[in-house]
């Protein structure tokens, strides 16, 4: 690399995206139960029960919530565990 | 009619009408079937993509995905006229509900709790059928 700015990415920005926070983020959907929820959040993320709660009650009145935040992979790995029981979530960087 | 899910020290006992089990099974299959077809609600909203910005997963995660979503629905499958379920199993009835109650949401184009409300007889009683199942499973679980 000669450090010439091609407009792309340079490893460094890379380097800083990959290590930038993602968000882990629950949609509300009519049909699942409250209940469901709380206990997916505790054994998933080992949230104790207020916690669980807030974030399902967030959830629920606001449309969704922020669940988890950190690293892209282990964000992911969520994602998925999420979408294992059905609930609807998806993945974003972190504003 | 006793608990139709019961915490034994074997495991969960189950006690449901034939028909109940033949119609859960049933509804597992259609599930996993629908969530493979690419075109339609049920796999945008089961295996559609985690990251809104992309138009799909990478292969491994999508294949992985499709993995748990199967693997739970076969596990409903497999088990539906057994009389005892290991914790392991039973979790994956909760799973399992969960999947067909977003399928059949996704089927009826649910979005609103006033979407909820107009459903007709049969769908509203599909509806409750696994929320009740779920909430049930979960009181024989942990309770």
């Amino acid at each position: 690399m000669d450090g010439t700015d091609t407009g792309q990415f340079s490893d460094t920005d890379t380097l800083q995206r990959l290590d930038s926070p993602w968000d882990v983020v629950l949609w509300n959907d009519p049909v699942s139960l409250i209940s469901l929820v709380v206990r997916v959040l505790r054994k998933l993320f080992s949230y104790d029960l207020a916690t669980a709660e807030r974030l399902t009650m967030s959830v629920h009145n606001d449309g969704k919530a922020i669940v988890w935040s950190g690293e892209k992979e282990k964000a992911s790995a969520y994602c998925v565990a999420l979408h294992g029981y059905a609930l609807a979530a998806t993945i974003q960087p972190s504003a | 009619m006793s608990e139709p899910f019961r915490r034994t020290p074997e495991g969960i006992a189950l006690d449901l009408p034939e028909t109940l089990r033949t119609w859960l099974a049933d509804q597992a299959k259609e599930a996993a079937a629908d969530a493979v077809r690419v075109d339609g609600p049920v796999h945008r909203r089961l295996l559609g993509p985690i990251n809104p910005a992309d138009d799909h997963d990478d292969p491994v995660s999508e294949l992985q995905r499709q993995f748990e979503v199967e693997g739970s629905l076969g596990v409903l499958i497999a088990t539906a006229h057994t009389d005892l379920l290991s914790d392991e199993e039973a979790e994956d009835w909760i799973r399992a509900f969960q999947l067909m109650l977003a399928a059949t949401a996704a089927r009826l184009s649910i979005l609103s709790d006033d979407d909820v409300a107009g459903l007709d007889e049969e769908a509203a009683t599909t509806v409750t059928t696994f929320q009740a199942g779920i909430s049930l499973m979960i009181d024989a679980l942990d309770g």
